[in-house]
């Protein structure tokens, strides 16, 4: 947590600096009218899609990952043992290539992967692979190795590995697998988006190589290969000129660096040091970065914030607290001060750039600061410790809403926990309310909506078997409309109950320096986790190679 | 600054030089052998108290490497799985058998070894500080030569303009100027990352040069201001200075050759004692550049709760502190051939 903390101390340093340098040198920006000009104009086509060139082969990308989240992969990046795996999705992508990838409009697309199909009710999962994919040490990409990573990361520590009740899984000929479940999961394949299963390790290279070594440069089927891995530092890839798909990958080398925070990586990207920068998240810093002539584009996030009651201990056991919390919450007001209204309110677990989204949800208690204090009133006083995960954005938004419910009469005590004082907290069994976000691109892969509202979740506010019921219906069926419907009445009766007020999905924007196209890194991708995922397969320069 | 060094023993004028050799290399072994043996004890006492600071930290490595989402079960598993189970005594114990063995144990996180993870980044944070304090030192010296040739001169106010403004700027905030300003806007030098000598001795240089500056210009202000007034005191008030000018040694001379070779003790102990806080400073920096040295690696083993990583590193910025005060001492008696260590017979 300490390396957090560095950031974080310098980090209000560092805004403040760049921020006064950016207006300091308000003059150079605006004595070149036009660039600026035309800086702002591409920006704002950013948001909803550069117009691409045609592609260009060659030249090296380097890309900046934040070193508290993505740029940190301290475990290595075998799939198996990667703790860290659903942060270094662009990493693991690039070495293994992806068995599915979703793409720009939101639909799952097979790679690796050519055909799925559900059978026994979704008891059954039977996946077929690609031909003629070979893994970068030359041995072939079948059936027998993919049982091998299965079976492999169903034992891994990472929170990564697929959350199946696996039966059995076999190899049916060379190139299908067969997957048997103790229940149905209708989310499998939808769910390999956040796994670990959707890459896969070359078991020859694995034995040949030894656990150790395997770690620090892993041999996959992907775009990319590894040159070399200084973990958390550096990692250098280079073309796999035997890749299945033919011309593919444009660019002949990709370098990912980890940097401190959003500040340094502007810095960075500004020193020409750098190209692309994944998931900045600071949205006091955008303005910074259009004025550096830096292409920004929003990627849809998938996992709303939720202001997480616990049910289960007072006050919040008491549905009339639950429900002068929804009465005094004003997204909107928030969404308008502290985003600029950037971003869209929900009332339920899904957002925008999900499967299952529910503008409106029946029932959803509205901002009513009349109601709210007549709530208070009743109940003789409303007292809340509320806790988050410490960070900036989360800071100014916790002050936000106990300025918000102190007008309701609710007296608020703000906690900012490391990671670690964040899962004390939710051990407790008497913690009160929480800061968080709940939902995924399919509601219950990832942190969705069963990690944030299923009983047996460590960290979830809520013990009502129809909840769990309604979760088990939506992700159980294999039939779209189906799985809809049980999480539209899950929404539903998570705000007839007053569960916890959902709030609006914070974006992540994928930067790019003048000449740097991909999907993903120019283009919108929903996140499956946290940043989109970005396809550097496809990715390239048309300039200052 | 007056200069005080522990243990000293001048030896009594009129002993032939041969003896002389002999018996003061007798006792600066002894001094040494002493000297290493207290390193002993505070070296115990710096891992003990580094792995209890960590152990009563909240969470754990597996905690820390697996994430928010994972469950306490989960993270039961593969606490056992890294050993974390086992009571801390035990932990402890077998860590220092390691050590007294040569091994400082296997990282929790990336399962490497403390010593490989350590020895890859030894080299950059000792470029990295070595570099910081040589240019510090060679530019103070002559500053504070100038101030003290002439004091309230125009060289002594624009050294002290000098030493308030970087005394005055913390060295995180003066990295950030100086990257936006060589980096960003002029673009001659690299805002963060590193080369190794041995790949682009150039490209190594111009990585080091922002770093080395952030850390190194508030010591050379520091030194000069230190410098300066020792000069100055000595110049003002000691006999041998008086001597000398009477001898028609002119005031450069004087300075040159008499003050500053006395002023040299009291900045090697500055020097010496500096270098905790130096090794601090360079964790931050190496933070903000993205250097792959000893302070980067500690942060993220302190971040991953990696209690091996954390431990050796500290011991290893222990063994740096504790050898560079031995280091001052001895250099006394090289820059003074007067200065004795403990000849017992004086």
């Amino acid at each position: 947590m300490l390396v957090r903390l560095v950031k974080y101390v310098t980090a209000g340093a560092v805004a403040v600096l760049l921020l006064a340098f950016v207006s300091a040198c308000g003059g150079s920006s605006s004595s070149s009218s036009t660039s600026a000009g035309s800086a702002a104009s591409r920006n704002d086509e950013d948001v909803n899609g550069v117009q691409a060139p045609a592609p260009q082969s060659g030249g090296s990308l380097t890309v900046l990952l934040e070193a508290s989240y993505s740029g940190a992969w301290p475990t290595g990046l075998d799939p198996a043992t990667n703790t860290t795996g659903g942060a270094n999705q662009s990493q693991m992508n690039a070495i293994f290539g992806q068995l599915f990838q979703l793409t720009e409009d939101g639909k799952l697309k097979p790679d690796l992967a050519t055909d799925y199909k559900f059978e026994d009710g979704g008891k059954s999962v039977l996946i077929t692979l690609r031909d003629g994919v070979t893994f970068t040490d030359g041995t072939t990409l079948n059936a027998e190795a993919f049982v091998w990573n299965i079976k492999r990361d169903m034992d891994s520590p990472c929170t990564c590995k697929p959350l199946w009740q696996l039966k059995d899984v076999s190899a049916v000929d060379d190139h299908t697998v067969r997957i048997d479940l103790k229940s149905p999961n209708g989310a499998l394949i939808n769910g390999m988006l956040v796994s670990n299963v959707n890459w896969l390790a070359s078991p020859t290279a694995f034995k040949k190589m030894g656990p150790q070594q395997f770690k620090m440069k892993p041999v996959g089927a992907g775009p990319f290969k590894v040159v070399s891995d200084k973990l958390s530092n550096e990692l250098v890839l280079e073309r796999n000129p035997d890749y299945w798909e033919k011309g593919r990958p444009y660019l002949d080398k990709l370098t990912f660096r980890s940097t401190a925070n959003d500040e340094s990586a502007l810095q960075a990207l500004q020193a020409g040091q750098a190209q692309v920068y994944e998931g900045m998240s600071t949205p006091s810093l955008l303005d910074a970065y259009k004025n550096a002539g830096l292409t920004v584009t929003k990627e849809p996030s998938t996992s709303p914030y939720v202001i997480q009651l616990n049910t289960k201990a007072p006050p919040f056991d008491d549905k009339r607290a639950r429900e002068a919390i929804y009465a005094a919450t004003n997204s909107q007001l928030i969404v308008e001060k502290l985003f600029d209204n950037a971003e869209t309110v929900v009332q339920s677990f899904t957002a925008p750039g999900g499967l299952f989204y529910q503008k409106d949800v029946s029932g959803y208690p509205p901002y009513d600061l009349d109601k709210a204090k007549q709530l208070v009133k009743e109940l003789g006083g409303l007292k809340v410790d509320f806790f988050t995960l410490q960070s900036p954005v989360n800071t100014s938004f916790m002050k936000a809403l106990q300025t918000m419910w102190q007008q309701a009469g609710i007296e608020t005590t703000i906690h900012l926990y490391t990671l670690n004082g964040l899962i004390q907290e939710f051990q407790k069994p008497n913690w009160q309310a929480a800061l968080q976000t709940a939902g995924a691109w399919d509601p219950p892969a990832g942190v969705g909506v069963s990690f944030r509202f299923n009983s047996t979740s460590p960290y979830s506010g809520v013990k009502d078997p129809k909840v769990d019921d309604l979760i088990n219906q939506g992700q159980g069926s294999v039939d779209p409309a189906e799985r809809k419907q049980a999480y539209d009445e899950l929404g539903a009766y998570i705000a007839q109950n007053a569960y916890a007020p959902f709030l609006f999905p914070l974006s992540s924007y994928s930067i790019a320096t003048d000449g740097v196209y991909g999907p993903g890194i120019t283009t919108q991708i929903p996140t499956v986790a946290v940043d989109a995922p970005i396809q550097y397969q496809d990715a390239f320069r048309t300039s200052g190679q | 600054m007056s200069t005080s060094v522990p243990q000293l023993r001048v030896p009594l004028a009129g002993r032939r030089s041969g003896r002389l050799t002999r018996a003061a290399r007798a006792p600066l072994a002894r001094f040494i052998g002493r000297r290493l043996l207290m390193v002993i004890p505070v070296l115990w006492g710096v891992s003990f108290f580094t792995f209890v600071a960590m152990n009563a930290l909240p969470g754990s490595a597996a905690q820390s490497l697996l994430g928010p989402n994972a469950t306490p079960q989960e993270v039961a598993r593969f606490e056992a799985q890294l050993g974390l189970d086992q009571p801390f005594f035990e932990r402890y114990w077998d860590w220092l058998t390691g050590v007294l063995h040569g091994d400082l144990g296997t990282s929790l996180a990336s399962g490497a070894s403390v010593s490989s993870i350590l020895l890859d980044a030894l080299p950059v944070t000792a470029e990295l500080i070595l570099v910081a304090i040589v240019v510090a030192l060679l530019v103070a010296i002559p500053l504070a030569l100038l101030a003290a040739r002439r004091p309230n001169g125009i060289a002594d106010r624009a050294g002290l303009f000098l030493s308030m403004v970087g005394l005055s700027i913390a060295n995180y905030v003066l990295a950030l100027v100086l990257v936006y300003i060589f980096a960003v806007k002029l673009r001659w030098l690299p805002a963060m990352g590193w080369t190794t000598p041995g790949e682009d001795l150039g490209q190594n240089l111009r990585c080091l040069v922002l770093p080395a500056v952030s850390i190194g210009l508030p010591l050379l202000c520091f030194y000069t201001r230190l410098l300066r007034a020792d000069l100055l005191e000595q110049m003002q008030g000691e006999d041998y200075v008086v001597t000398a000018r009477a001898k028609g040694a002119g005031p450069w001379r004087v300075l040159v050759h008499h003050a500053l070779r006395n002023s040299t003790f009291g900045l090697i102990t500055i020097v010496a004692l500096n270098l905790g806080t130096l090794l601090g400073g360079a964790v931050i920096v190496e933070q903000i550049f993205q250097i792959p040295g000893v302070g980067r690696a500690m942060l993220s083993a302190i971040d991953n709760r990696d209690i091996p990583v954390v431990t050796g590193a500290v011991l290893v910025f222990a063994v740096i502190v504790v050898l560079a005060n031995l280091v001052a001492d001895i250099l006394y008696s090289v820059l003074d051939p007067r200065i004795r260590y403990g000849d017992a017979r004086t």
